[in-house]
């Protein structure tokens, strides 16, 4: 099957007076976003709607047509789905294998030998075939990530969403995840939530929420180049600026509307991002 | 067999077969129990991955099991029924109320984003922990010294109160839902033996009728509200 296609327009998500997700306009059709946007932005609610675990009050948001706020859909898209909530959670007791082969049962795989065989690949793919027999409680946090992630890509889902698969993870956990949802690109939409501007170089594009408002999606070098021109280094304390930090070398780089006679530098997509952000 | 005529992919298959056999976990003794009466390997898989239902569970089996035994009292048979259909109902309910939501299933969220619906999970457990623990009750009121066909005079109100239990699951979690249940069952059959000349008197074929009534209402509740099963509840 080719990746699945998301369409939201207009998709709201309310709490009480709170609009977790503010009219959210997307169009996703393959290849890996990176979702990123502070704390309480409305990352974790729009991939919750995505994974059809909860549903938009305004708009659509639609998955290859489907919508998830009917029950047959629903269950259409759960079949097409990967998922990897911020935190999953798994009993202690339980075993690598344990798990992996429960959500595949869920998966609604019925041939023990069968469902065997697909849990050892998923476990593998994610480097933790040595570990089939090992509990939970004595997996590292890396180890527990790779986890979660070998139950979202069992049956190969066209439709892959992870909330913040990298917290918590050393550089060499990072590194490994990284490998393993870049596998997932050709075959999958994959959306990827983070709050690290770092994690963006996986993606092919970047979307950015802010106070549950789309405020970007495009490609990780177009966030970059939002700072263009508004991004600038100089010795002295700034003044009037919309974010400014000392640098290693003691100097001030500062974003916003530069003075006239600002040295201006390259953007990173950092930048980009904290000038979108409202820093 | 030569080299050349061996077909490397399914050699790959059989050798990952045996792997897979080899170094899979051993089952657990319930889940074990449930397959070999038959039960097919992925509902006892099912019934039994949520760890607090499997502890605290059988733990209850167990208190229920011998205060049955233990409250036999040949000279007062009726008074010591009365505490074993009083307490029996609530194990079944008890076991429901472990075995779905979040603070149950610690998968809980990956597991409502599959297709499983979770109006099945939550009957399939609902009627594993029932099916058991009306085995294994059915064996205590048996045990116990002069007890009559009123000593099973619990099993439709076990079906009544996880029956209320589910239909109130689409309302508040799972843990309030049937500790609601089970304090209203309580207050209600201990208003009526006070009230009452025959200490058994909530038991009779008018209590049984409205139990089972309260069978029929919760489950037409819980179906028709279904989806709340299928869906991350907030609130709960």
């Amino acid at each position: 099957m080719s990746p699945a296609q998301i369409l939201a327009t207009g998709a709201t998500k309310r709490f009480g007076d709170l609009r977790a997700v503010d009219g959210v306009d997307l169009h996703l059709a393959g290849g890996i976003t990176t979702l990123l946007g502070p704390n309480g932005s409305g990352k974790t609610t729009l991939l919750r709607c995505l994974a059809t675990v909860s549903t938009v009050d305004e708009g659509e948001l639609l998955v290859d047509g489907l919508d998830p706020r009917h029950e047959t859909d629903r269950l259409e898209v759960r079949r097409r789905l990967g998922y990897l909530p911020q935190e999953p959670g798994f009993a202690r007791s339980a075993t690598v294998f344990d798990v992996v082969e429960y959500v595949a049962i869920l998966r609604g795989s019925r041939d023990e030998r069968a469902r065997r065989l697909q849990v050892l690949d998923v476990v593998e793919r994610v480097g933790l075939g040595e570990r089939l027999s090992s509990r939970v409680a004595d997996l590292s946090g890396g180890m527990r990530r790779r986890l979660g992630l070998a139950q979202s890509i069992l049956g190969s889902p066209t439709l892959l969403l992870l909330d913040e698969p990298a917290a918590g993870l050393d550089p060499d956990e990072r590194l490994r995840l990284r490998e393993i949802v870049t596998e997932q690109r050709d075959a999958a939409t994959v959306l990827v939530s983070t709050h690290h501007t770092a994690e963006a170089v996986i993606g092919d594009r970047v979307a950015v929420l802010d106070g549950g408002r789309l405020v970007f999606v495009g490609p990780p070098e177009q966030l970059a180049a939002v700072a263009s021109g508004r991004t600038w280094v100089q010795a002295s304390e700034p003044k009037d600026v919309r974010a400014s930090w000392r640098q290693a070398d003691g100097k001030h780089r500062c974003l916003g509307a530069p003075p006239p006679d600002a040295a201006l530098v390259d953007p990173t997509l950092e930048d980009g991002y904290l000038l979108l952000v409202g820093a | 067999m030569t080299a050349p005529q061996i077909d490397p992919a399914r050699l790959d298959r059989n050798w990952r077969a045996i792997t897979v056999e080899l170094d899979a976990p051993r089952r657990t003794r319930t889940e074990r129990l449930l397959r070999r009466v038959g039960v097919p390997s992925h509902t006892a898989r099912l019934a039994v991955a949520t760890p607090s239902l499997r502890r605290a569970w059988f733990v209850a089996i167990g208190v229920v099991f011998f205060v049955g035994l233990a409250a036999a009292d040949p000279t007062n048979p009726r008074d010591d029924l009365f505490a074993l259909l009083i307490l029996a109902p609530l194990v079944p309910l008890l076991g429901v109320a472990l075995g779905f939501g979040p603070e149950a299933d610690p998968a809980y969220e990956i597991t409502l984003s599959t297709p499983m619906r979770g109006f099945e999970l939550v009957l399939t457990r609902a009627a594993t922990v029932l099916i058991t623990s009306i085995a294994l009750l059915t064996v205590a009121a048996l045990l116990a010294p002069g007890r009559s066909l009123a000593a099973f005079a619990w099993v439709i109100p076990s079906l009544g109160l996880v029956s209320a239990a589910l239909a109130l699951m689409t309302f508040m979690s799972p843990r309030r839902s049937a500790a609601t249940v089970a304090v209203a069952w309580v207050v209600v059959v201990t208003v009526i033996r006070r009230n009452a000349l025959d200490p058994l008197a909530a038991f009779a074929a008018p209590g049984q009728a409205l139990m089972l009534a309260v069978v029929i209402a919760g489950a037409a509740v819980a179906y028709a509200r279904r989806d709340r099963f299928d869906l991350l509840q907030v609130s709960w």
